[in-house]
């Protein structure tokens, strides 16, 4: 439909705008495009490669050659190195089990909190769902200070639980992302099922879950990546080596051996190669997951 | 994510009943059971903190002595003693470079990658790619690209005759780097909100246009930004916000420096808490920090409905 | 009342999560010790190694965190009970520390352990001392004195009187002799007329904007102080006394061109930029603490010797400090603690660290076998031991005073670069210190 009447307008405004040679207007605009395509993906694909070329390189490597080129050959000493003598592989441990436990609570939670928001009727429903939309308005960072001292007077400072806890049991942007979703799905499902004397429960295992896939993976991802990436909050909240996560591994693995690019940088990607790997597998979700948000009527 | 998109399922609807029959009392209490703990959470680890951010603000704390009640003193000494007017400043500096110039990119970028010539998709791909990568770790490398001799930037201009600053102990580029990171990180992902933005335009008004003799630019003008309001103001205030935040960057990058010229709120405020252990300044901060983003959404949200159009047919 | 509930239960649960040390088995029991500095630490390790041969149930883990985050890392770690047994405890936040109830009272313990307080040096007793309670048995002392390029004297043919003398504005023997030490590029000095204080080859002397080992002691010798006594919630900053001893450094030897410029060595100078200009022989004296020996030895390419501070209108007076291991009021091992809180203030352990040449040692009869030391390794510290047993002034100690002492050092910074006169410089350190040391 639209490739009829979008040729036409796209045709005359050319030839309105190219006088002289038609053919070289166009292949001079093609070039500059691709020019354009180039450089942007250099710039956004420099950091990584270059990154994962000095991991792989020795010290002197790294500071004696350009950082352009390819290490050869590849060593895998830093990496040895940061796993085996600074408490790589305890970092990489924490992080996972932290971040599995946080998005595993998180997204069960926010699908059924955000389940009876949408689709089950009662007292208060619509107060308490601005009250969730409300608090979407605090910026971490005013929660951060209070929920320190929380931490601190329960004796929870310093251990796994403090990590996650505040994540673990939903949170209002997953609940509201999901509420979005969930009332897409017409509440006829819902009603059939229930006539026919189905509980909530089930309702909501068999039929809401299998279609509500593309929002539980993204809700899935977003807490995971969050997880992953947080430093802040575990900065603050842990002080032994034993219960540190990746983020605060490497900030304090970078303070400590700043120019010791090698290592630093090896230390760095073991953070970002995960995140990587996830994108590659879950890219095209990521991309339609904006449309599921709701932003454009 | 539109909060007038949220509330407009939540307009309240004519005629429903007072009482709630029997056979729903199960169904009242399931619902309660299911959103137990996302409320134990919000009201946990999110009213309480509020509340308590507010009482913390007016004593004097270290967490390990008796808390001493100050009254508002502190909304004042953080601004004549704990350098809380600079960091403002400075935030407010990271939130003009980041934000519009971030914008421009990803916008520009959305209007270029949305072409279906080949290799369009890929590159669209790969500048989306930065936005899940750990801010923490992105810094150490942007530490080592900016490095004064042994990073790339400073060596590429030394092939050029430039002798390279020292970006980040200059004050003059510190703060420009920091920007250059998160930009780096986001513009792709916001490239995809505009890309969708775009895509919802019908190709019906760009006709229109073109047939009363608008050129592209002024098409461009007329038909695609006021079409894109919507997703503009999403963009904008999403990335205020979090770019009144901002932490692992600057942590890592600048810790602050040189000097104070990178010292932004959130990065006080840690300091002010976690290695002064003044739990009564810091929350004053946040509460003042809260109520500037809170003005500023505000604005923001004022200033795009006196213009929004909504209507597409 | 959720709320509480919620607390409750994460009690309980906190008491599952003890994913913490399970402590010893085998009646052996563990001990962290914290301290900061890699060079001392050689020298602790021996004495340790000594101490768990003569207490085989006592194992002591040396975890060294460094000085920049050093007292942040132990009150955060104190907060979520993860603080070591024993840790190093400096001046700048003794006064905190004890205020926040972190550091044992160990007179009760020191009366039943008949140790002699007389052996240590009076001065740090009081410095550690609060009323009645004390709080560490004195392991070391610092005094600051001048180290000087004997090599940079001899070419110079400069002999180096046996005492100087300054008063504020110049008068006294220290000034000119320090004309007679500073040398521009052209090789005159700056008692010549032909001297070119746009080519300074060689400052005489390089002061840190520090308050142990800079002005603070010229300060002293007017008889001014940073806070009027010991745990004072107020600084004295604008006092005469601070203000003339200030200007002596900032104006006075600034504008002569004998002391090291700010611009050149930094406003809040370090001690390592002053360091590094002493070692390539652009500045002859530096003026620095005690513990320096060890890197100054490493790094000159030349002989060093020692003289003592210049002495002023009320005398010689160098800024007094030493070092205590505290011991943490939430240690599982109080026993064990303090037996090895013992140990290090022992003659025994003192003296290995003295003679190793790590410290001075703060029993008094020890301090020859660290004299001894350096100078077999050619360096005379006799002037640090001179001036502790002349007259001293204690380290300022009140709750806060190392926040107040950085709020100082940053706003002493424009005076040190000139472009402040010292009075503003002091009143804004005076309010700013004043906010600090009062809100501690």
């Amino acid at each position: 439909m639209a490739t009829a009447t979008s040729e036409a307008p796209a045709a005359r405004t050319a030839s309105a705008a190219a006088k002289p040679a038609p053919r070289l207007g166009a292949s001079v605009r093609v070039t500059v495009f691709y020019l354009l395509l180039l450089i942007i993906a250099i710039i956004f694909m420099a950091p990584y490669v270059l990154s994962i070329f000095a991991a792989f390189k020795p010290l002197s490597a790294i500071l004696s050659q350009s950082p352009l080129r390819p290490p050869s050959p590849p060593t895998l000493a830093n990496f040895r190195a940061i796993f085996t003598q600074y408490g790589f592989w305890r970092y990489l441990g924490n992080t996972l089990m932290v971040t599995v436990i946080l998005t595993a609570g998180q997204v069960t939670f926010s699908l059924m909190g955000a389940y009876a928001f949408a689709r089950m009727e009662f007292p208060g429903r619509n107060a308490l769902f601005w009250v969730y939309l409300a608090t979407l308005m605090v910026p971490n960072v005013v929660t951060m200070v209070p929920l320190y001292v929380l931490f601190s007077h329960s004796g929870l400072l310093n251990t796994y639980w403090a990590i996650f806890l505040p994540y673990v049991l939903g949170t209002p942007y997953a609940v509201f992302l999901m509420r979005q979703y969930l009332m897409t799905i017409p509440k006829e499902v819902m009603e059939a099922a229930r006539l026919d004397g189905c509980s909530e429960s089930y309702i909501l295992r068999r039929i809401i879950v299998p279609i509500s896939r593309p929002i539980i993976i993204t809700a899935t991802l977003l807490a995971f990546v969050f997880g992953w990436n947080n430093f802040l909050w575990p900065l603050i909240v842990t002080n032994s080596n034993q219960f540190q996560v990746l983020t605060v591994g490497i900030s304090n693995f970078e303070s400590n051996f700043t120019v010791q690019w090698n290592l630093v940088l090896a230390g760095s990607l073991v953070a970002l190669v995960p995140m990587v790997i996830l994108f590659a597998i879950f890219q095209k979700h990521i991309v339609n997951s904006i449309s599921l948000t709701g932003i454009n009527r | 994510m539109s909060v007038a998109t949220a509330a407009t399922g939540l307009l309240p609807k004519r005629g429903r009943a007072a009482a709630i029959p029997t056979a729903d009392r199960g169904r009242v209490r399931t619902a309660f059971l299911l959103l137990l703990p996302s409320l134990v959470g919000v009201a946990l680890f999110l009213v309480i903190p509020v509340i308590m951010v507010i009482f913390l603000s007016l004593t004097r704390w270290n967490l390990l002595t008796p808390l001493k009640w100050v009254g508002l003193s502190n909304y004042v000494n953080i601004f004549r003693f704990d350098g809380m007017g600079n960091s403002l400043l400075v935030t407010a500096y990271y939130v003009l470079l980041n934000i519009p110039i971030q914008t421009v990119v990803a916008l520009g970028l959305a209007l270029l990658l949305r072409s279906k010539r080949p290799g369009s998709g890929v590159v669209r791909t790969i500048a989306v790619l930065p936005f899940l990568a750990t801010p923490v770790a992105m810094a150490v490398v942007w530490n080592w690209f900016f490095s004064p001799t042994t990073g790339i930037i400073n060596q590429f201009l030394a092939h050029l005759g430039i002798t390279g600053p020292a970006w980040l102990s200059n004050a003059a580029t510190a703060m420009p780097v920091v920007a250059f990171a998160n930009i780096w990180q986001y513009a792709g992902y916001n490239m995809l909100f505009f890309l969708a933005g775009l895509q919802a335009i019908p190709p019906s008004m760009y006709e229109a246009a073109s047939l009363d003799g608008a050129s592209k630019w002024q098409q461009f003008r007329q038909v695609t930004l006021p079409l894109l309001r919507p997703t503009m103001l999403f963009v904008l205030v999403t990335g205020v916000i979090g770019s009144f935040q901002v932490f692992d960057t600057v942590y890592v990058m600048t810790a602050g420096g040189p000097g104070n010229a990178t010292e932004v709120v959130n990065l006080n405020i840690y300091n002010t808490a976690f290695a002064g252990f003044r739990i009564g300044e810091a929350s004053a901060m946040s509460v003042v920090l809260f109520l500037v983003i809170l003005a500023v959404t505000v604005v923001q949200f004022r200033y795009f409905n006196k213009r929004t159009t909504y209507e597409i047919a | 009342m959720m709320a509480l509930g919620i607390v409750l239960l994460s009690m309980l649960l906190s008491g599952c999560a003890g994913w913490g040390f399970t402590g010893s088995g085998g009646g052996k029991v563990t001990l962290t010790y914290a301290l900061w500095d890699p060079n001392e630490q050689i020298g602790y390790q021996k004495s340790i190694d000594l101490f768990e041969k003569l207490h085989p149930d006592i194992q002591v883990n040396i975890e060294n965190i460094p000085y920049g985050s050093y007292e942040q890392k132990i009150t955060a770690e104190f907060i979520t009970g993860q603080a070591p047994d024993l840790f190093w405890v400096n001046t700048p936040w003794l006064g905190t520390f004890i205020q926040d109830g972190m550091l044992t009272n160990l007179t009760p313990l020191i009366k039943r352990a008949h140790i002699n307080m007389a052996q240590y040096y009076p001065a740090l007793v009081k410095l550690h001392s609060r009323g009645p309670a004390i709080y560490g048995l004195p392991k070391d002392w610092d005094t600051i004195a001048l180290y000087y390029n004997k090599r940079y004297f001899a070419e110079h043919h400069i002999t180096i009187p046996a005492s100087l003398t300054w008063q504020p504005g110049g008068g006294g023997t220290f000034l000119p002799f320090l004309k007679r030490a500073t040398y521009d590029t052209s090789g005159h000095n700056a008692l010549s007329p032909q001297f070119d204080p746009a080519h300074v080859a060689t400052y005489a002397l390089g002061v840190d904007n520090d308050v142990q080992g800079g002005w603070g002691n010229y300060v002293a010798e007017l008889g001014g102080k940073v806070i009027p006594h010991p745990y004072a919630t107020r600084a004295s900053m604008t006092t005469p006394a601070m203000n003339q001893g200030m200007s002596f450094l900032t104006r006075t030897l600034t504008d002569a061109h004998v002391i090291v410029p700010a611009t050149e060595s930094g406003p809040n100078a370090n001690g390592n930029n002053l360091l590094q200009m002493f070692d390539q022989g652009q500045v002859a004296m530096w003026e620095a603490g005690d513990w320096n020996t060890g890197g100054v030895k490493a790094s000159a390419s030349f002989p060093v010797g020692t003289i003592p501070l210049p002495i002023g209108p009320d005398g010689r007076v160098s800024i007094f400090n030493g070092l205590i291991d505290g011991l943490n009021t939430h240690t599982p091992h109080p026993k064990q603690a303090w037996e090895l809180e013992q140990w290090l203030g022992s003659a025994r352990s003192e003296a290995i660290l003295g003679s190793g040449g790590y410290v001075w040692p703060a029993i008094k009869s020890l301090d020859p076998l660290f004299l001894r030391h350096w100078q077999k390794e050619g360096i005379n510290m006799n002037a640090f031991l001179l001036e502790a047993h002349g007259k001293v002034a204690n380290f300022p100690n009140s709750p806060g005073v190392g926040d107040a002492l950085t709020e100082i050092f940053n706003d002493l910074g424009p005076a040190w670069l000139g472009t402040e006169p010292v009075s503003t410089a002091l009143q804004h350190a005076e309010t700013d210190a004043n906010y600090v040391l009062s809100t501690s």
